[in-house]
């Protein structure tokens, strides 16, 4: 874009905006400028999906097509407001864009729309009905996996539930969803409840405080939108065998799922708590490549292709029956049924696993960790 | 006045001068924006247009008007944290009463509505701060816990209908095509301002902010004007939750909360000094609306978003500095300094140059033995007594929770991993509450905490990736790199002047930066075996890190009580100019003071990466506030000057003990943190300063 400015400039400072015209036509013609907007990028989970979105726009099949540009609002949904608008007003044909807000976007995404812009929403929603989202259905996240531990708990037992960042429609969601499921069995007790921020580090607080007046051996089950990886390293800690630890229904971490292994099964790299254990469990995730896939609608989007306004990802589910080690990690290794990484090449065990999209061939392994495409 | 400038010519020129010095921090604000539209402007594709206009106006609308309030607050010697709290609950309350079905609303009555809340809000804070004499900080800070838990049970998410008449209305045009409504409404807001400086009130809010026992001695009634200052500032906080309800239409519980910190920002980036008595409101919705344009402008340069933060951070500073270019400013003072010292070294005149020879007064003075056995040493109970007054109360509160946590969920007291737990969970906010607390000692803040937290443990778990022989020098390293980030903060703060808010600020946004660019987004590595085991592993009923904060505790209750240094430090609380008077070497002084901070946290970093087992991007972020909370709650002055470490202590764990004791019942959230913030409330009732005389 830059030097495509400079010559416009220089073109009109000679007078000769004909051909300035002319040139910005031809651009516009070669490249459509798509726009990324990303909220918070502070934290694993929107780092990786920042990665995904880049693969895809570097992926040999976009390319020639996209001149993609990032930019971060923030936690502050006033600026991504703000930066809705300059995105706007500096010519985009698309907006992709991670939603602080479902509702504060709302006007700015209309006016969008207004002036021919389509606006993609990922992982979050807009509730603006002129934009597209792209997510899981979070209800169904939430009673499904209420439903594997009450399951794996034959109907009886105290849980403790660690729910997302308050205020959050998905937080919202998932928990009353939960709870419905849970309301449904009067021998279920949930015990202790805390807010878990999606973060693996507040986890392991907020359940060390549960945990100071309580003791493991009066807990049965464990509910948590994060941080079944800490709550079983916690356990181990605590002086557990592998073959005792509780049922935990929760996020879709490497480490976690690395953990659902049969212990001693060989893994490279791994060390514990990062390590098989066999751990019952349930991997649920809002998947990282919502964004990518986003990007990849947008563009048929502008082609013309007929795009449905929403589009429900399938819940990535994956359970000690289903859990596969993945030996590169490359897209087709994926597509045949693997799900989860050595810690030799994914190092951060609170990284996300659920990268594996049918309709994403263009990422693989890497593009979550670095960015890059497959070929 | 301007009949006499008429007349002298001479005096025209010194009026003006005055008017230029009195107002200089809003002139280079503006004109610091005027520069960022240009650049604007000049870098993106077409000239500015009115709509370019319209959208930047309505874009800084918000935190401009809420930031009008803050100022208020900031010059009557306040500080109100409660501010985003406030937006968030305006927000909810407009959606979920207005009807969706009835699509016409009253605009007059809604504004009403909004500002009312506002002010409600703004009379509770100032009923704890101004008649019952709490500090600002602590009172505003548990409004908004209490306000957060209000907000959620308004509205658990976001939703709910605000009418669209409030949007067209808010965000449409005063004059078609050359006058947008935002603007319109910031200007009557700031004629207001005008307005009431003008009068008696606003002669006292001045006089308060400068001196409230100098305002006192002259008959202002300092209780009521800083009671009207908290309520007005609430209006202006309502009226920004209506403007953002207006420009959404719609609601969402937590929109108002990240509009805090940019709001001091903008604040001191305007010319306002914290501390009161100095600046103004215009220069702060310059101030709000050059904070707005950096995201123009970052898209404009189509800067990547891993150096976004680092953009932000550096254009924070420049604007800062911009701020503080003047004969009086500290860097010109410092470079002057600096030239007469290098032209005494010359002529050879230098203090250390000199001769020691002994120039002390011979005055025969009272000889150390006399005084011995006529006035004996005064009781503990004495000798301590203002130490007791303030960090008791923090304990006896302890107390209570812990007897409460028995009651309510047992084993408690006689359960030691009930202590056990406490101390870990403690352990960090103790680490961090002597580098904060020293920082709030000599009046300023760190708000870098969050991100050399973060950035600390992401370098050591990348370097010691499992490996315990790797923490030899690993931690060596990322304590190097704390002193260097401390070293920063001090030197922008007391050589070039930049306020310490402003200043740690963009140090946090630009350490955010390094760490997303160092980790690419992804932290690799992990804790090694050893610190693990450290922050982990029982040693009978203890775990390791316990011992440690037994011999942290006593260190530094040493440094802050029982050395020059920290002498020093109350000393430069107490008094700058005394301090700098009496030979302390102030610089010298607060860049160590940072330098400890940025130790600290990076302590709690590795801390951290140890309890976890691994470093996370944002692992600070939860540390902010609460660091700062456990300060004053331990009964330390936010301006300066007073506090004990041992207080601090027992703030901590008075927090910690209040969290784990919520943390085991079922309550909901937005319950829990009502109760929290009325806990935090009631213990330091006690801290209450005393009538003024």
């Amino acid at each position: 874009m830059g030097i495509g400015l400079k010559v416009r400039r220089l073109a009109l400072l000679a007078g000769m905006a004909v051909c300035a015209v002319g040139l910005s036509a031809a651009e516009a013609a070669e490249k459509h400028k798509i726009f990324l907007s990303m909220s918070y990028i502070g934290n694993d989970w929107q780092a990786e999906a920042a990665n995904m979105v880049k693969a895809m726009a570097a992926h040999k099949s976009l390319a020639d097509k996209v001149d993609l540009q990032v930019q971060v609002a923030g936690p502050n949904a006033q600026r991504q407001i703000q930066q809705i608008n300059a995105m706007v007003q500096s010519g985009a044909e698309a907006i992709v864009v991670y939603p602080i807000s479902p509702t504060a976007l709302n006007q700015v995404v209309k006016n969008a729309c207004d002036k021919g812009v389509k606006v993609f929403a990922y992982d979050a929603e807009i509730t603006e009905p002129c934009a597209y989202n792209v997510h899981i259905d979070q209800l169904e996240a939430g009673r499904v996996t209420a439903e594997w531990l009450v399951k794996k708990l034959n109907g009886k037992g105290n849980i403790i539930a660690i729910t997302g960042v308050p205020g959050t429609s998905v937080d919202d969601q998932r928990t009353k969803a939960a709870k419905e499921v849970f309301a449904k069995y009067p021998d279920i007790k949930i015990v202790g409840e805390a807010v878990g921020m999606w973060s693996q580090a507040v986890a392991r607080t907020e359940l060390s405080k549960i945990l100071a007046t309580r003791s493991w051996n009066d807990i049965n089950g464990l509910w948590m939108q994060v941080g079944c990886f800490t709550a079983n390293s916690m356990q181990l800690e605590a002086g557990k065998k592998a073959s005792e630890l509780l049922p935990c229904a929760g996020e879709g971490s490497n480490g976690g799922r690395i953990q659902m292994l049969p212990a001693g099964t060989e893994v490279e790299g791994a060390a514990p708590p990062y390590a098989p254990a066999g751990a019952q469990r349930i991997s649920y995730a809002s998947p990282p490549y919502s964004g990518a896939l986003a990007l990849k609608l947008a563009v048929e989007a502008i082609e013309g292709k007929e795009v449905p306004k929403t589009t429900i990802l399938p819940l990535p589910v994956v359970t000690n029956e289903t859990i596969k080690l993945c030996n590169e990690g490359t897209w087709a290794e994926m597509k045949a049924g693997c799900n989860v990484f050595k810690p030799s090449l994914v190092s951060n065990p609170g990284w996300f696993a659920s990268i594996f999209s049918d309709q994403t061939p263009e990422i693989g392994l890497n593009a979550a960790l670095v960015g890059q495409p497959e070929n | 006045m301007s009949r006499a400038a008429i007349s002298s010519p001479v005096s025209t020129g010194f009026g003006l001068r005055r008017a230029l010095t009195r107002h200089r921090g809003a002139l280079i604000a503006a004109a610091v924006l005027a520069i960022l539209l240009f650049i604007v402007d000049w870098i993106s594709a077409g000239p500015l247009t009115y709509f370019d206009v319209s959208f930047l106006s309505s874009g800084g609308a918000t935190s401009a008007l809420a930031a009008i309030g803050q100022t208020i607050v900031i010059l009557s010697g306040g500080f109100d944290l409660s501010a985003g709290a406030v937006i968030s609950l305006v927000n909810v309350v407009l959606a979920s009463s207005m009807d969706p079905m009835a699509p016409g609303a009253s605009i007059l009555l809604w504004t009403a509505v909004g500002i009312g809340v506002g002010m409600a809000v703004g009379a509770f804070n100032g009923f704890f701060i101004a008649v019952l004499r709490m500090q600002p900080i602590v009172v505003t800070l548990s409004t908004m816990f209490i306000l957060q838990g209000v907000t959620l049970l308004v509205m658990d998410k976001p939703g709910g209908f605000v009418s669209p008449d409030l949007g067209t209305f808010y965000l449409g045009d005063a004059i078609t095509g050359w006058l947008p409504m935002p603007l319109v409404v910031i200007g009557v807001v700031l004629l207001a301002w005008f307005w009431l400086k003008g009068t008696r009130f606003g002669t006292a809010l001045y006089a308060v902010g400068s001196d409230p026992d100098s305002a006192a001695a002259v008959g202002i009634n300092v209780v009521l004007v800083r009671l009207a200052v908290y309520v007005i500032a609430g209006g202006c906080y309502g009226l920004a939750g209506v403007f953002i309800s207006a420009q959404t239409g719609s609601a969402d519980p937590l929109v108002g909360n990240p509009l805090l910190l940019s709001m001091f920002a903008a604040v001191v980036v305007g010319g306002t000094r914290l501390g009161g008595g100095q600046g103004g409101p215009v220069g702060t919705v310059f101030g709000a609306y050059i904070l707005m344009m950096v995201v123009n402008i970052l898209l404009v340069l189509n800067v990547s978003a891993y150096y976004s933060t680092i953009a932000e951070g550096t254009i924070l500073v420049l604007a800062a500095l911009a701020g503080s270019l003047s004969h009086a400013s500290v860097l010109a003072v410092q470079l002057r300094a600096a030239r007469a010292r290098v032209a005494a070294w010359r002529a050879g005149i230098l203090p250390s140059q000199l001769e020691p020879i002994d120039r002390r007064l011979k005055i025969a003075g009272p000889s150390q033995g006399q005084r011995g056995p006529a006035s004996p040493r005064p009781a503990f109970r004495l000798r301590n007594a203002e130490i007791l007054r303030y960090a008791l109360p923090a304990y006896v509160c302890l107390l209570i929770i812990v007897v409460v946590t028995q009651v309510w969920l047992g084993r408690a007291i006689l359960n030691p991993g009930y202590w056990n737990s406490l101390l870990v969970l403690s352990s960090f906010l103790a680490v961090l509450a002597l580098g904060q607390g020293t920082v709030i000692l000599t009046g300023g803040l760190d708000l870098s905490v969050p991100w050399t937290i973060g950035i600390s443990g992401i370098i050591l778990a990348g370097m010691v990736n499992g490996s315990d022989t790797a923490l030899l020098y690993a931690l060596p390293v990322v304590l190097a790199m704390a002193c260097a980030i401390g070293f920063a903060n001090g030197f922008g703060i007391a050589y070039l002047g930049i306020s310490p808010i402003v200043m740690t600020l963009a140090t946090n946004g630009i350490l955010q930066g390094f760490a997303l660019v160092y980790s690419q987004g992804t932290p690799a590595g992990f804790s090694s075996p050893m610190l693990r085991w450290f922050m982990t592993a029982r040693l009978g009923f203890v775990t390791p890190v316990v011992l440690l904060l037994v011999v942290f505790v006593a260190g530094a209750v040493l440094l802050l009580g029982h050395t020059p240094f920290g002498r020093r430090v109350y000393g430069i609380g107490n008094g700058l100019r005394a301090a700098r008077l009496s030979g302390i070497g102030v610089e010298r002084t607060l860049i160590l003071v940072y330098m400890l901070s940025a130790v600290c946290a990076a302590v709690v970093g590795i801390m951290l990466t140890g309890f976890s087992g691994q470093a996370s991007l944002g692992m600070g972020d939860d540390y902010l506030l609460p660091s700062i909370a456990v300060v004053v709650v331990g009964g330390a002055l936010i301006t300066g000057g007073r506090g004990h470490y041992l207080g601090m202590l027992g703030g901590v764990l008075l927090l910690t003990a209040l969290q784990m004791l919520l943390a085991g019942t079922t309550l909901p959230y937005a319950t829990r943190a009502i109760l929290y913030g009325l806990v935090v409330l009631g213990a330091v009732m006690a801290l209450r300063e005393r009538r003024l005389q």
